[in-house]
């Protein structure tokens, strides 16, 4: 089942968006070059990492939050890209307090858990901001384009395959499989995972890179040593 | 002639593994600025030949000689033959409009600003100026597939070929593509399609080339049986289902929407009483599919209420063996070592004695024709047999409601209609309820008892 969200006029709503995916835009972040925004992302990311004062976190997630909200992408954006975290966040908080009490846990759990949200986040922008032909050429000094090529049409990729798991899951949940959460819980049901949700999930993935690749093939990728850039239209 | 584009002459080929030809002996010439259509039947050998002509073919055994005469003036930044594939999904490889049609072109190495003008010329063509930022996932089925036809355009091919152009389009769509490729063979384009039902493309196909086991027949300017593709209307007739029969399907005032979208149903009541045959038909994105989740239980709604075999607003875990939901693609439905293991799934799980698993498997593997398949592994099968082994499966434990989501998209015509025979027995043998939706018109019109059509999420009936 979808996530669901009220918007004003409607009573209940639920999305159709998926978290990471390039937005069209234009604003500061998307006209950067995709070299200034992958040289950005390893700055923050590292920052997170080395972060320790409450004062130091509080002003990286201030800049990076400047830094998601500039790229014109909105809260709900945010929590579309971060609420996986929100559970590690919680398991995390919860084991440092179990570990040091209440008292001596609950700070280092907090940074532990916002530290991986800003590792994280600049990530997101590159994705939300940057199209896939600007990365492979921003990247194409370092990685040769097949390769590139082959990372970003994954990404591109990832919507599908969650359309592809969730219509799965449906299908198989009704000819009685057993794959709600509460239903996983209980080891005998595990088989299910894998049979009625995973294999079909596999053979659609071999399925659909073999069409994929026809595809590139049949628009000659590959056939030249190199290839050249469109600039594109903003 | 001179003027022939493309020269195939003796070509067989076989799949690796294959003991039987995809393609044999086939010879045929196109001249340029023809519009060509191969028909026949799934699994005759079309997408094969295009393949060969493409040059997609890899491995196997391979006799062939195909010759492609490139037109004056072509530079090294064109490909002599573009082809666009049935699924327009998968061949979308990029994020955004531009970078999509622009792909071929860099591939090629084309110069940035000749990629622009290409880009603009072909998103013009085909109706999608003004698109180049979006983002294609926001993209309807008709747009996707002017998208791929797009950027393949971009590569100034000199032959262009279409698998199965229509397979996912409703009526409009179809016709918004006739007149597409109309507009290019006025510009002297030459096109060769693979369509099992060429019908919406009369107007402008000047030869039909039938291909039947591979092998390629004798070309004719008129459709080749074209009482084939007709509808039916003398199929399984039978009694109009009385009043006094119990409702089924219940509901009332149901409300859906979507943020990206918008509303997907708009106060859609509906009854349907036991039995009942029912089309529920519209164009993309009408909500028919957003209709059957709801009935499934897949969706909760924003307002209103479902009853379904007796449930209020059904959840998906009550629904296993009342209810039987066949979605598009089988594959997706198909795990099981065996047919026999796919079909038995559902009725072990509801707990059937192993002699009475064995006589109701019998029975839908009979209904549904492939007692043959039952020691087959369903992943090794046909598309066409792929698609009885899931309808086997949830024909099997006697649903009392039956839903199927497009379940013609990829049949040809007699396998739509042995599906639609096969459909009709279901109400009388076990009292079931079925409900198709499609965008086609059914193959055979005499087939429901009841057509209801969704139009921008509201709910009309337009008889029989």
């Amino acid at each position: 089942m979808k996530p669901a969200v009220k918007i004003p006029g409607h009573k209940l709503l639920r999305t159709s968006d998926y978290a990471c995916q390039y937005m069209t835009h234009d604003s500061p972040v998307h006209h950067l070059g995709a070299g200034w925004k992958i040289g950005i992302c390893t700055l923050l990311s590292a920052l997170a990492v080395g972060v320790r004062t409450p004062w130091e976190l509080f002003a990286l997630v201030a800049v990076t939050l400047i830094y998601y909200f500039a790229a014109r992408l909105t809260p709900f954006d945010l929590w579309r890209d971060t609420r996986f975290f929100v559970f590690q966040a919680v398991i995390v908080i919860c084991l440092y307090c179990i570990h040091s009490g209440l008292a001596k846990g609950i700070w280092p759990g907090i940074r532990t858990s916002v530290q991986v949200i800003l590792f994280y986040i600049p990530g997101a922008v590159l994705l939300r901001t940057t199209r896939t032909g600007d990365m492979m050429r921003g990247l194409r000094r370092v990685v040769p384009y097949r390769v590139s090529f082959l990372v970003f049409v994954s990404i591109r990729f990832v919507p599908f395959f969650l359309r592809e798991l969730d219509e799965i899951m449906t299908a198989q949940q009704l000819r009685g499989a057993r794959l709600l959460p509460r239903q996983l819980l209980d080891p005998r049901n595990w088989g299910d995972l894998f049979h009625c949700l995973l294999l079909p999930l596999m053979v659609r993935a071999v399925k659909t890179a073999e069409e994929v690749s026809l595809s590139a093939e049949a628009r000659e990728f590959g056939t030249r040593e190199q290839r050249t850039y469109f600039e594109g239209v903003t | 002639m001179d003027s022939d584009i493309l020269k195939i002459d003796r070509l067989s080929y076989s799949y690796p593994g294959a003991s039987i030809p995809a393609l044999m002996d086939v010879s045929c010439s196109i001249g340029a600025g023809e519009c060509i259509c191969l028909t026949g039947d799934s699994g005759c050998g079309k997408t094969t030949l295009l393949s060969a002509i493409k040059g997609l073919l890899r491995g196997g055994s391979y006799l062939k000689t195909i010759k492609i005469a490139v037109p004056p003036g072509v530079n090294n930044w064109s490909t002599p033959v573009g082809l666009v594939f049935q699924n327009s999904e998968s061949q979308i490889l990029c994020t955004t409009v531009s970078e999509e049609v622009a792909f071929g072109p860099e591939n090629l190495c084309a110069p940035p600003e000749e990629i622009a003008l290409r880009v603009q010329k072909s998103l013009r063509a085909v109706g999608l100026d003004g698109c180049e930022t979006r983002h294609v996932e926001r993209f309807s089925a008709g747009q996707k597939q002017r998208l791929t036809i797009a950027s393949v355009m971009s590569m100034n091919p000199s032959l262009l070929l279409l698998d199965e152009p229509t397979s996912q389009l409703d009526s409009q769509g179809k016709q918004d593509l006739c007149e597409l490729l109309a507009g290019f063979k006025s510009h002297g384009y030459t096109i060769i399609m693979a369509e099992h039902d060429p019908r919406p493309f009369t107007s402008i196909i000047d030869r039909y080339l039938p291909i039947a086991d591979g092998r390629i027949g004798c070309s004719t300017s008129s459709l080749p049986e074209s009482g084939r593709y007709e509808p039916r209307n003398a199929g399984k007739m039978r009694p109009v289902v009385v009043d006094d029969l119990p409702v089924i399907i219940d509901v009332q005032q149901l409300c859906l929407s979507y943020p990206e979208t918008g509303t997907a149903l708009n106060k859609v009541s509906l009854k349907v009483r036991q039995g009942e045959r029912i089309h529920l038909s519209g164009s993309n994105g009408a909500g028919k599919s957003s209709l059957l989740r709801c009935l499934a239980g897949l969706e909760t709604p924003g307002s209103g209420m479902v009853k379904l075999a007796g449930i209020t607003n059904p959840r998906s875990e009550h629904l296993p063996g009342k209810v039987g939901v066949l979605f598009q693609n089988p594959s997706r439905q198909l795990f099981a070592e065996s047919v026999h293991d796919e079909v038995a799934f559902t009725l072990r799980r509801m707990g059937f004695s192993r002699q009475k698993t064995e006589r109701v498997v019998a029975e839908a593997l009979s209904l549904c024709g492939i007692s043959q398949l039952a020691e087959r592994a369903p992943l090794t099968l046909s598309f066409g047999e792929q698609h009885r082994v899931a309808l086997a499966a949830i024909v099997a434990p006697q649903p009392e409601v039956l839903l199927l989501d497009e379940p013609f998209a990829g049949l040809d015509f007699p396998q739509r209609l042995a599906l639609l025979d096969i459909l009709a027995e279901m109400p009388g043998r076990y009292g079931t309820t079925v409900v198709i939706a499609s965008h086609d018109e059914l193959p055979d019109h005499t087939w429901a008892d009841r057509i209801l059509k969704l139009n921008g999420g509201q709910l009309d009936e337009t008889g029989r």
